[in-house]
């Protein structure tokens, strides 16, 4: 989804920075002493202000001291200063000093630990969120020696009553494990009781911190499996993120992949009473089991996710856990995060490939996502002619034809790796659809005349790779291209082509056109370029041999004849048809042109196959040499090297070249799955759970399915008015397990009690319900615009006066 | 492979350091890291591994407005998730600190910083990114705050700075309630008078293929919606979409809106069994309800058989180029087609009264900007048309409506076209120019080409019985190789435009046609909204386009 201040932007573009800039500019002229930027203050003003009585004095001070540190001044010297005021009962005091101990608690450890009494005694504070601050604080210090008073304050706050407090010291176990990892295993033990905990506001963060120090202990989530997967749908976007993780890591740990192949009923003869032959057929069918399936299901909604990393992270688990089903609905949701900022498109856009590396198919009905705008960045235009040519194979003709005159457009283009990627491209068409490659080829000669060198030879070098690979196919195209000898004036080109006629001069002897070509390029030899010239040398020493071989080929009926009349005479008759023959002559021509050019290297190489040709007799060393098979050139798809990457990590973006061998610290590769036979007891799973998970979700347990916070809301709601009445006097009772309907429950008491302005208003149901009747009669005088409700009202004071009765 | 931040930066357009915030390990300055950083080649791709640091990081960075953001992260963490959070990061300081989000705001306000950056991401692992529970946890109440909320565009947050007033004040009577009722509203809200506000803004993305069809064509479409309103309400957003038949309305919403996206406070299944209607108890302020596209093409692209109607899209603006014009060659045409006889607009007034239940929309707007009439107004109409980078200038531009300069920067001509003057703006507008290149260039071309005209003069053509495939190379080529000019045509040919587009506002009208059709505060699962209260409704819809209609040449 778009960010607010992206739309905003969008919405009223003109405001940017102009007005804008001017008018804070002026604000801050005019604001004089009190913008803080820029501006130093006295040491011992500052000084007199932290030390000063007076809160609103102690404020000012201390928020030019947090200025002073986020503009690298030095505020060292203030540290005491600062610190005493820790236990300041005002909130913003505390907060501030907070975020000084935060920064400056190594630079001075001793004068830090005076504070760690204080701190220790806000865990403790009335106040819910002093303690979470508290907790916050202390274990975000960086002072090691304090790591067991860290740690006892973890497991205060693991039981604390507020989910706040439970939160923080979920959030504070990585930091405590960092200042000394011998704490693990007493962490272990609350992170065990946070997992288990009733609130998902509580789980998120302490699943997060699970990845973060012990991502392997996969013997501590089994008891919390089930509750974890229902809680996720109610978790934000970065517990969710953590929890999907978590699970894609478990499942594959400790669900063995079954499959099963399909069963096709083979009608065996004609006549019915023939018994029907089942018969498994190579289809193999991927069997969930259904903890797994559970979790797959609960992933589902997040695909609605606003957050571009949850409908990745959904995709990753479906692609890795799930069946193809799973993949294709997760396929939508992935190509729409292309509609974010172009950031997140480039990165949407890497893990986009990698799926449709292993499921190119589903993604054509998205191709037209694909098109590259002008004004896209090479990194997302390279991606996108990728994803165009990964889809081709499975498109249909005529999205296929927009997908080459797509290529084929921007291979004209003016940006030469734009020519390069997109003619390659079309190589990979072809490659990837031998059916429709004579299309792509069609594309890729009609360029050969271009005037562009760039992308002439780019061209014929993929053409090449793909004569090359299919030799046979490709005869007429080979003449085609010696055709094109005539227009093309690139030099790599022509020497590209004039290595192709003879390469294929010994596929096809019965038409053969290398002794024409080489006739005809001998003619022109003095004016072409040395890389064409040194072609021509090759191809004349390709003809001459092939030649020299067929010639040896037919010579043992003339060995029969001429042992009759003589061996001496026959030779040297023989030898004479040989130097009579035309391709002795262009030879010996050629050679003598080479022998006479300015270029060392070619008169090198003319000596070279000069002496491997000097005997007729004995061509076996030069046929190795100069007839030995080529290996074929394979281009793979460009992200074919990030197979094997996780989808949506940082590695995967950057690739293996950049990342390293193993990636970026930190990355791990997706676990195997477990052999069949070494997973644990799915028992494990259902053990401890039971109870718990009543008290949690009482109402999705009704319903029986996963149900969101929101719909829970909804439901709680609906059957407040009746539960209103009931739950009046015992709210107080269960305020330990509050979900969201006992919260909706009581807000009406809870607002009565903390505010006194608007009591008339949430009184109880009953006050609202009359009130809303007068408001029908039209007593209501509210100063708010006049528009027509009047149906919505009717209609609601109907469905009330329902309520009323039934309460 | 999780979330985690080792530290942020954040800076100015000259490249300054505005913010630098560690929250874990030893990450590299802020100045270090910022000349690694500008010394990758541009354009940059958002994730770049910094190898040459020590420790080397991974640099995820974002650019909004003027300001670059830079999150470092020395471990593999999700990469869309670091990216996702650099943009909440611009989101809450907007909110809080006003929008647009400028250096000298951030500057001015390191303490409500300082404390955002704290609470946002506790030890680097990310852990509370929403604006409304921020509010709660972070103190705004000095001066300094209560002046900026005002600074914000006069009408984007008029209600915000007597909100904080009042939270403020009230704050230390508050007990924070022991659990998050519900995680993305504030408790307490109270507002003087009752807003909501919706607004659809849809980004068009349209390429037409040279032959004039269109091979794609999309609408990325946001609802906004600002709620400013008390208590703990529960409303209901119905959207309308054209297509749909009378007896099934909701077919027409499903196929227009594609793929959509929700904030978490809508009832997903709500949505799933009546699509088109948006339950939720919304955030306080203005978030995003949700994110969809629409697909414009009318046919589907992945059939055997090619269209056999001309597809045809409504735009108010359409544009094609003529290159290649001339006696050389040199010169170019562009066209643009401006219309807005908007379908469905003759019935706008008719709608908005059939709308009775949200007063008359269409003429409300935001921030006093108001004023334009009911009909849909298209503004802000600019052409652009990207050159090679060869391309020396562009002179002679002579456009027949507005004006036309070259950038000889970005090679680019901009074509402003002025449709704010009286009388009708529908018609054509032309814009002519005549593309120069490289000095040197006309020379060293000849010289390269009359050496390749000599290879060709042993022509091979004919010789063979040839294959199947004939085409039109061949006449081409005898009548590229012949007379001298074609040369400098060709020349000239690569120093064409390759495509043209055009960006454009339009107010009032959305390309999906996608309406609300009403929204309802639902009084009976309401709480605290006072009785009889009656929230004032406004909605509003924008078509943008940001190049986002193109047409190859």
């Amino acid at each position: 989804m778009e960010s607010v201040s992206r739309i905003a932007s969008m919405m009223d573009p003109a405001r940017d920075l102009t007005v804008e800039a001017a008018q804070a500019l002026g604000l801050a002229k005019g604001l004089g002493g009190g913008g803080s930027s820029g501006r130093t203050i006295p040491f011992a003003k500052l000084k007199a202000l932290l030390d000063s009585r007076s809160d609103r004095d102690l404020l000012d001070g201390l928020r030019k001291v947090v200025s002073m540190i986020y503009q690298n001044k030095p505020c060292l010297p203030y540290f005491s200063s600062v610190v005493k005021n820790v236990a300041n009962p005002n909130l913003e005091i505390k907060k501030l000093v907070y975020i000084y101990l935060l920064h400056y608690a190594e630079a001075d450890p001793d004068l830090a630990l005076l504070s760690v009494n204080a701190i220790q005694k806000s865990l403790s504070d009335q106040n819910p969120q002093v303690r979470a601050l508290a907790l916050r604080t202390m274990s975000g210090m960086r002072v090691p020696v304090i790591s067991q008073i860290v740690s006892l304050a973890i497991k205060r706050g693991v039981g604390d009553m507020s989910p706040h407090v439970r939160k923080a010291a979920a959030l504070a176990i990585p930091k405590c494990y960092n200042l000394d990892p011998n704490t693990l295993p007493q962490l272990l033990d609350y992170l065990s009781t946070l997992l288990g905990d009733r609130q998902y506001f509580v789980v998120g963060p302490a699943v997060q911190a699970f990845l973060e120090i012990c991502p392997d202990r996969i013997d501590l989530i089994h008891k919390h499996y089930k509750s974890l997967v229902k809680k996720l749908v109610d978790m934000d976007e970065w517990s969710q993120l953590a929890t999907l993780r978590l699970l894609l890591f478990y499942c594959r740990r400790c669900f063995p992949q079954r499959t099963r192949r399909v069963t096709k009923v083979n009608k065996k003869g004609f006549y019915d009473d023939e018994p029907d032959e089942t018969v498994e057929t190579n289809e193999v069918v991927q069997i969930l089991d259904p903890d797994l399936e559970l979790f797959l299901n609960a992933c589902k909604p997040l695909l609605r996710s606003r957050s571009s990393a949850v409908v990745a992270s959904v995709t990753s688990c479906f692609l890795y856990l799930g069946t193809s089903e799973y993949l294709q609905e997760a396929v939508g949701p992935l190509v729409g995060l292309m509609r974010g900022p172009p950031e997140v498109e480039e990165v949407a856009l890497c893990n986009i490939v990698l799926v449709s590396l292993s499921a190119p198919d589903l993604f054509v009905p998205y191709a037209s996502h694909f098109f590259i705008r002008a004004h896209d960045p090479p990194q997302i235009w390279r991606l996108k002619i990728e994803l165009l040519t990964l889809i081709f194979p499975h498109a249909a003709l005529h999205l296929k034809s927009i997908i080459l005159s797509e290529l084929e457009h921007f291979s004209h283009g003016s940006d030469i790796e734009l020519i390069r990627e997109s003619v390659r491209a079309i190589g990979r068409c072809a490659q990837s659809d031998p059916i429709n490659a004579h299309q792509c080829f069609r594309v890729l000669l009609n360029q050969i005349s271009s005037f562009d060198n760039i992308l002439v030879s780019e061209v014929l070098t993929v053409v090449r790779h793909l004569i090359q690979q299919e030799p046979a196919s490709h005869r007429k195209t080979v003449v085609r291209l010696a055709r094109n000898l005539d227009r093309t004036s690139s030099p790599e080109a022509r020497a590209t082509i004039i290595w192709l006629v003879g390469e294929f001069a010994s596929l096809d002897p019965e038409n053969n056109i290398a002794p024409d070509v080489l006739r005809i390029l001998a003619k022109g030899f003095a004016d072409e370029s040395e890389p064409a010239k040194q072609q021509i040398v090759l191809l004349a020493a390709k003809v001459y041999l092939l030649f020299l071989q067929r010639e040896g080929a037919t010579s043992p009926d003339k060995n029969n004849d001429a042992r009759k009349m003589g061996d001496i005479e026959d030779e040297s008759s023989r030898n004479s048809t040989l130097v009579d023959h035309p391709i002795s002559k262009l030879w010996n021509y050629v050679q003598l042109l080479a022998r006479y050019d300015v270029s060392y290297d070619l008169r090198d190489r003319a000596r070279l196959f000069k002496a491997l040709l000097a005997n007729p007799q004995s061509t076996q060393l030069a046929a190795l040499l100069l007839l030995a098979p080529k290996p074929v050139p394979h281009s793979p798809s460009p992200s074919e090297s990030r197979k094997g990457l996780v989808l949506g990590s940082t590695t995967l973006v950057l690739g293996k070249d950049v990342a390293g061998i193993l990636g970026l610290p930190g990355y791990r590769e997706l676990p195997d799955w477990v052999e069949a036979g070494h997973e644990p007891d799915p028992k494990l799973r259902d053990a401890v759970d039971g109870g718990e998970k009543e008290e949690y979700v009482s109402l999705g347990a009704r319903k029986g399915t996963t149900v969101a916070a929101s719909r829970r809301l909804d439901e709680a709601v609906k059957e407040q008015g009746l539960e209103k009445v009931v739950a009046a006097g015992s709210t107080k009772a269960h305020s330990k397990q509050r979900t969201l309907d006992d919260w909706l429950a009581e807000s009406g008491e809870e607002e009565e009690e903390t505010e006194t302005e608007t009591e008339e208003e949430t009184d109880s149901e009953e006050i609202e319900e009359e009130e809303s009747e007068d408001a029908e009669t039209g007593e209501e005088e509210s100063e708010e615009e006049e528009e027509e409700e009047e149906e919505e009202e009717e209609e609601e004071t109907a469905m009330r006066q329902g309520l009323m009765s039934k309460a | 492979m999780s979330v985690t931040v080792d530290a942020l930066y954040i800076f100015d357009d000259h490249n300054n350091c505005v913010l630098e915030h560690v929250y874990n390990g030893r990450p590299p300055s802020a100045q270090t890291l910022i000349s690694s950083f500008i010394s990758r080649p541009s354009p940059r791709p958002s994730i770049l591994q910094l190898s040459d640091l020590a420790p080397p990081v991974t640099a995820y960075s974002v650019s909004h407005a003027a300001l670059l953001l830079v999150a470092a992260s020395s471990k593999d963490v999700q990469s869309l998730a670091i990216l996702d959070f650099l943009y909440r990061l611009v989101d809450v300081f907007e909110d809080f600190l006003g929008s647009p989000l400028l250096a000298n705001k951030i500057e001015d306000n390191y303490e409500i910083v300082a404390q955002l950056l704290v609470e946002m991401c506790d030890g680097g692992i990310v852990c509370n990114t929403e604006p409304n529970a921020l509010r709660e946890s972070v103190e705004v109440s000095s001066v300094l705050g209560k002046l900026f909320t005002h600074v914000g565009l006069p009408g984007s947050s008029p209600a915000l700075g007597p909100t904080n007033g009042l939270a403020s004040s009230l704050r230390p009577t508050i007990t924070p309630s022991l659990g998050p009722a519900i995680p993305w509203r504030k408790s307490n809200v109270r507002h003087t008078s009752n807003e909501l506000y919706v607004d659809i803004v849809e980004s068009l993305s349209i390429v037409f293929a040279p032959s004039g069809r269109p091979i794609s064509a999309r609408s990325n479409g946001s609802i906004a919606f600002t709620a400013k309103i008390s208590g703990v309400p529960d409303l209901l957003l119905t959207l309308a979409a054209p297509g749909g038949t009378s007896s099934d309305k909701t077919s027409g919403i499903l196929r227009t809106m594609q793929l959509p996206v929700f904030h978490p406070c809508v009832r997903l299944a709500r949505w799933k069994d009546s699509p088109g209607e948006l339950s939720f108890v919304p955030p306080d302020g203005r978030f995003m309800l949700a994110g969809y596209e629409t697909d414009l093409m009318p046919s589907s692209l992945n059939t055997d058989q090619p269209p056999t109607k001309s597809d045809k899209i409504f735009l108010p603006a359409t544009v094609d180029l003529r290159p290649g014009l001339g006696g050389s060659g040199s010169e170019f045409e562009a066209r643009l087609t401006l219309n807005t006889n908007f379908p469905g607009v003759a019935t706008t007034g008719k709608s908005s009264t059939s709308r009775g239940g949200l007063g008359p929309i269409p003429s409300l707007s935001f921030g006093g900007s108001g004023g334009h009439s009911q009909a849909p107004s298209l503004e802000a109409v600019v052409v652009t048309i990207p050159f090679p980078v060869d391309v020396r200038s562009v002179t002679e531009l002579k456009p027949s409506r507005g004006e036309a300069n070259f950038n000889a920067f970005d090679k680019v001509v901009e074509w402003k076209v002025p449709t704010k003057e009286g009388g009708s703006i529908n018609g054509v507008a032309t814009l002519t120019g005549t593309v120069a290149g490289p000095l040197s260039a006309t020379d060293t071309d000849d010289d390269q080409f009359s050496t390749a005209e000599v290879g060709k003069i042993n022509t091979m053509a004919g010789y063979y019985e040839d294959d199947a495939i004939t085409n039109q190379d061949e006449t081409e080529a005898v009548m590229n190789g012949n007379n001298g000019s074609s040369k400098k045509l060709h020349a000239n040919k690569a120093l064409m435009p390759r495509s043209i587009s055009v960006s454009f506002n339009v107010k009032g009208w959305l390309p999906s046609g996608i309406k609300v059709d009403g929204l309802i505060v639902d009084v009976k699962k309401s709480k605290g909204l006072g009785d009889g209260v009656r929230p004032y409704k406004g909605v509003k819809y924008l078509t943008v386009s940001r190049e986002g209609v193109e047409r190859r040449v």
